[in-house]
């Protein structure tokens, strides 16, 4: 039972607290102050301030209607001039380096913010099992992996630190005009730092003095761990409003002065889509790293305990990554419209013009994604006696995914010779140009993730003897349903070439509505079947096969080289634009990188990413070879079907 | 027993599914019913369905069953030949590699998706590697010779010196840009609207509903007012500025000049070209033509000449119109 009983330890972590507070709440009174010194000073000065003076009117670049003017509150965005304005170290890119430093940054950022929503939904799930021994496993897994988090913690603010001496050094002039723009909430934002490293340690080191099993300090704990998460989310908004600005400009005028008014500059067109992809795919982005740490201690396991434990700990975290990874297509399918409305130009540049080949190495990831987690899958069902009758389907459901995966990349852009496109006669291919358009690869991924969906449902029932009365009727309605979502998504896709685009591309709602009611229905529905359903043989934990662990790793990886590529992407779109349509970029770096040398520094980033996690989960095992009591779960044991 | 009525019914089906494409094209392809990217696709489909039965038949009516490791190249020599040969007009070499490239990763899943595949796979293998029967040793000298011979020849052919063309990622549809000036009048891409895209009362016709005009004659004297804005047009596309001659009477880009050019002109036909593209995209396009392609537009490979110097705005406009209604698409718009 956790107790203070040290009543300055007490009164000390209060005033801390409240100093905190009041740092928090100082650039507000600070932003009153200089507002109300404004007005007496416009007060004091009976003369009109000229156009673009400070104090004058100025017209937002963005906003329109009551919005649209506001008081100018900044200079005028520098002109970048190459020497003057850029550092450099020799002739090397200061692009690539700064691209790097923030690549591993984020890398970093998102695993120590989604960690922890991983660990919330685990420990929650631990907390509120009847069965205390299947909880307690559960709060283990989240205890293990916080600990995890907290080595990548340091080394995130590390990486931090590099990321800002790496913008000081070499794009001084850019990083302080944006800094002048969020001067507002860039106080906030290094407080909130503060204040989320004081929460983790509390979350973390009372984790065993609060931990009652669910009593009531085990939802006190609870609540710090919600807390948590939402300065970590703060934190990734108030980070992710930087590039929205850098993309989709607001709150300025058109030569870049800032207008007074700080949520405008945070409230960008692009900010709202920007930070649900953000959100979903950092969540999918941890469900992998924490199954590729499961897959790694797996392989590493002397022991079958260790196994069986680190076995049903990768199932549970690819459960959890491809929970978000689902919605992830749909979330940037949204975010592109956006874009589309926003600006033609950058749409088109990003999926039909310069940087539509970048989308083909983005798509050829997301299906091997899928590709891998239906394979897990089939793996994961060989641990699973009863399993076997579901092997012949195996090679059709791989059937469905190839054919799918194969029109979902076919590039609506060919590279090619110009003899090639002689023999082709014509940029379009008459067969394979059909795949090269939007209706085509919405009708892709939704028949891959409705595949997945079924995978998933004939994992859950593997080894398991239906009993319900009504199986008969179920398994009827199951076969509909999946064979009414495929024919709908087919239909609606094929049916999207002969209509508009404004209608095509709102036909992408009833394909998604098919496949989440599959997801939705479909599994709800298969586990309702399941309530009561007669085991063939219990799960055998830690049996399953090492290929099955490598999907774990193809799969991180494979997250890892999305978010790569299409951070690149979204970097890129702005072309020669530090801020785009208001700053230009004048350095000597300014051109679009070739396609290799992007894929280049994109892998590169990967391998070090990896190399330094694989540090940290080595630094973990460690920790775990002191500790091995830690490790409880029973061999063999299965876990309940709530679990799966 | 696999008995001889069965054995006929079975070898009846499969002809079917193998006639389907020969039927199908002399049903449609021939008469022009049906397209010829349809046409290959039904071939396509036809083939991958005769195909998978064949298979059925060996393994289930016949009882042979070809071992795993066997089974991997020949799925990989079909796909090869589905997409090199069969697959027409002929694909260029980088999407085969991406093909080829998704083929083997299944392939792969495909061998190694249950423990009894993966060890019906890799037996034969380890066995090669590791026993001492004369078989195994054989297998294994021949490998240790063919493999690195296959190396060297793959490192030789790389380091060859090569002449031909080299690639190019060609940007067909490169970002406009924000605004441009026509006739000393600007036009914002963003935002404009084609004046003659104008319904029976004379108010803008929203996209899509100009559907109800497609395959109108607008020849006759009392039509709708969208069709005389078509029939102009058509006049320009096969008058005035004689598009037809580079992109076809059918506007799929086989004029009689176009076997000049390499790339052909736009196919307007083809779902991947106008379809995709605002009508203000149509519009600059026609407008300035090759020579003011954007910085991103490489190769620039385009001989569009610049109709801004012989057509008027109103022209470029109604052309719009007339290639719309008469391929049946309609211009993206994002409302």
């Amino acid at each position: 039972m956790f107790s203070v009983n040290n009543k300055k330890k007490k009164i000390g972590a209060l005033i801390l607290l409240s100093m905190i507070g009041m740092l928090l709440l100082l650039p507000f009174a600070q932003m009153d102050v200089s507002a109300q010194g404004k007005e007496e000073a416009a007060a004091e000065e009976s003369a009109e301030p000229a156009e673009g003076e400070i104090g004058s009117k100025g017209k937002d670049k963005q906003y329109g209607g009551v919005n649209e003017f506001g008081i100018v509150s900044g200079p005028p965005a520098p002109e970048m001039v190459y020497p003057d304005s850029y550092g450099s170290y020799g002739d090397y890119q200061s692009r690539t380096l700064l691209w790097v430093s923030n690549q591993q940054h984020l890398y970093f950022g998102s695993f120590v913010l989604a960690v922890p929503m991983f660990v919330f939904v685990m420990e929650l799930i631990g907390a509120t099992q009847k069965d205390r021994k299947v909880g307690k496993k559960f709060d283990d897994l989240a205890h293990e992996m916080m600990k995890i988090s907290l080595t990548a913690y340091s080394v995130t603010a590390i990486l931090g630190g590099i990321l800002i001496f790496t913008f000081l050094a070499l794009y001084p002039g850019f990083f302080g005009y944006l800094a002048s723009i969020f001067k507002p909430v860039m106080h906030i934002y290094a407080l909130l730092f503060i204040l989320e490293s004081g929460v983790l340690y509390v979350y973390y080191y009372g984790w065993d003095a609060m931990n009652d099993g669910n009593g009531n300090w085990k939802w006190t704990h609870l609540g710090i761990s919600c807390i948590l998460n939402a300065i970590g989310i703060v934190l990734m908004v108030m980070a992710n409003t930087w590039i929205g600005f850098m993309m989709s400009p607001a709150g300025v005028d058109e030569s870049g002065r800032f207008l007074g008014d700080i949520w405008k500059v945070i409230h960008t067109p692009l900010m709202v889509p920007i930070v649900i992809h953000r959100i979903l795919g950092n969540a999918a982005f941890g469900g992998g790293v924490v199954g590729a740490y499961a897959a790694f201690r797996f392989l590493s396991s002397k022991t079958l305990e260790e196994k069986a434990h680190y076995d049903w700990m990768s199932y549970i975290a690819m459960f959890m990554g491809i929970l978000n990874l689902i919605p992830l297509p749909f979330a940037g399918y949204w975010l592109m419209r956006e874009i589309y409305a926003y600006r033609q130009q950058m749409g088109i540049t990003l999926m039909g013009g310069l940087l539509a080949w970048v989308f083909i190495m983005q798509a050829t990831m997301i299906a091997t994604l899928f590709i891998t987690v239906n394979y897990y899958l089939f793996q994961a069902m060989g641990r699973m006696p009863g399993a076997e009758r579901y092997y012949p389907a195996f090679k059709f459901l791989l059937a469905i995914l190839v054919i799918s995966t194969i029109s979902w990349l076919t590039p609506h852009t060919l590279v090619m010779t110009p003899a090639e496109l002689k023999a082709m006669g014509g940029q379009q291919h008459p067969v394979v140009g059909n795949y090269g358009v939007m209706s085509a690869k919405n009708t892709a991924i939704n028949t891959m993730i409705t595949t997945t969906v079924l995978t998933f449902c004939l994992y859950q029932r593997a080894n398991r003897i239906i009993t319900v009365p009504w199986a008969w009727k179920g398994n009827c309605f199951l076969i509909l349903l999946f064979a009414m979502a495929w024919v709908n998504i087919l239909f609606l896709g094929i049916y999207g070439y002969f209509i508009p685009a404004n209608v095509r591309i709102g036909l992408s709602v009833p394909q998604v509505v098919s496949t989440l009611t599959t997801l939705f229905v479909g599994v709800a529905v298969n586990t309702k079947m399941l309530k009561g359903s007669k085991e063939v043989a219990p799960i055998r934990w830690g049996q399953m096969s090492v290929r099955g662990a490598y999907a774990l790793f193809l799969l991180a990886v494979a997250f890892t080289w999305t978010m790569a590529v299409m951070g690149y992407l979204r970097s890129s779109v702005r072309l020669h634009w530090h801020v785009n349509e208001i700053m230009r970029d004048n350095s000597p770096w300014a051109f679009t990188n070739p396609l290799g040398y992007a894929g280049n520094i994109n892998s590169m980033n990967v391998l070090l990413f990896w190399t330094m996690l694989l540090f940290v989960f080595w630094l973990s095992s460690l920790a775990a070879k002191k500790a091995p009591s830690k490790v409880t779960a029973d061999a063999g044991e299965a876990v309940p079907a709530a679990s799966h | 027993m696999f008995n001889i009525r069965k054995k006929t019914m079975l070898t009846q089906v499969l002809f079917l599914l193998l006639a389907l494409p020969v039927v199908s094209w002399a049903g449609g392809g021939a008469t022009g019913f049906i397209d010829a990217g349809t046409f290959a696709l039904v071939i396509e489909v036809g083939l991958v369905l005769g195909a998978i039965f064949l298979g059925w038949i060996v393994k289930h009516k016949m009882g042979i069953t070809i071992p795993k490791l066997l089974q991997a190249p020949i799925l990989y020599i079909l796909a090869y030949i589905n997409f090199r040969v069969i697959l027409q007009p002929p694909i260029p070499f980088s999407l085969l590699a991406m093909y080829m490239g998704v083929c083997t990763l299944v392939i792969l899943c495909y061998c190694t998706i249950t423990t009894e595949s993966w060890e019906a796979f890799s037996g034969p293998i380890a066995s090669m590697l590791r026993d001492d029967h004369t078989k195994a040793k054989m297998s294994r000298y021949a490998t240790f010779l063919i493999l690195p011979g296959l190396i060297a020849a793959q490192t030789y052919n790389t380091m060859l010196p090569k002449f031909g063309e080299p690639i190019e990622l060609r940007t067909v549809h490169p970002a406009p840009p924000a605004s441009i000036n026509v006739h000393k009048k600007l036009v914002t891409l963003q935002t404009a609207e084609n004046p003659f895209r104008v319904g029976d009362d004379g108010e803008y016709l929203k996209v899509g509903d100009e559907s109800k005009y497609f395959g109108g004659n607008s020849w006759t004297g009392d039509v709708p007012r969208f069709l005389q804005e078509v029939r102009e047009g058509g006049v320009v596309f096969f008058g005035t500025a004689g598009c037809f001659f580079c992109h076809g009477d059918n506007l799929d880009g086989r004029g009689p000049f176009s076997f000049a050019f390499n790339p052909i002109p736009a196919n307007f036909a083809d779902p991947g070209t106008i379809a995709q593209l605002q009508e203000t995209f149509v519009f600059w396009r026609v407008a300035k033509g090759g020579p003011d392609l954007s910085r991103e537009a490489f190769p620039w490979a385009s001989a569009m000449p610049p109709w801004e110097k012989h057509l008027t705005t109103n022209e470029i406009w109604k052309v719009i119109v007339f290639e719309y209604w008469h391929t049946g698409f309609f211009p993206r718009t994002w409302g």
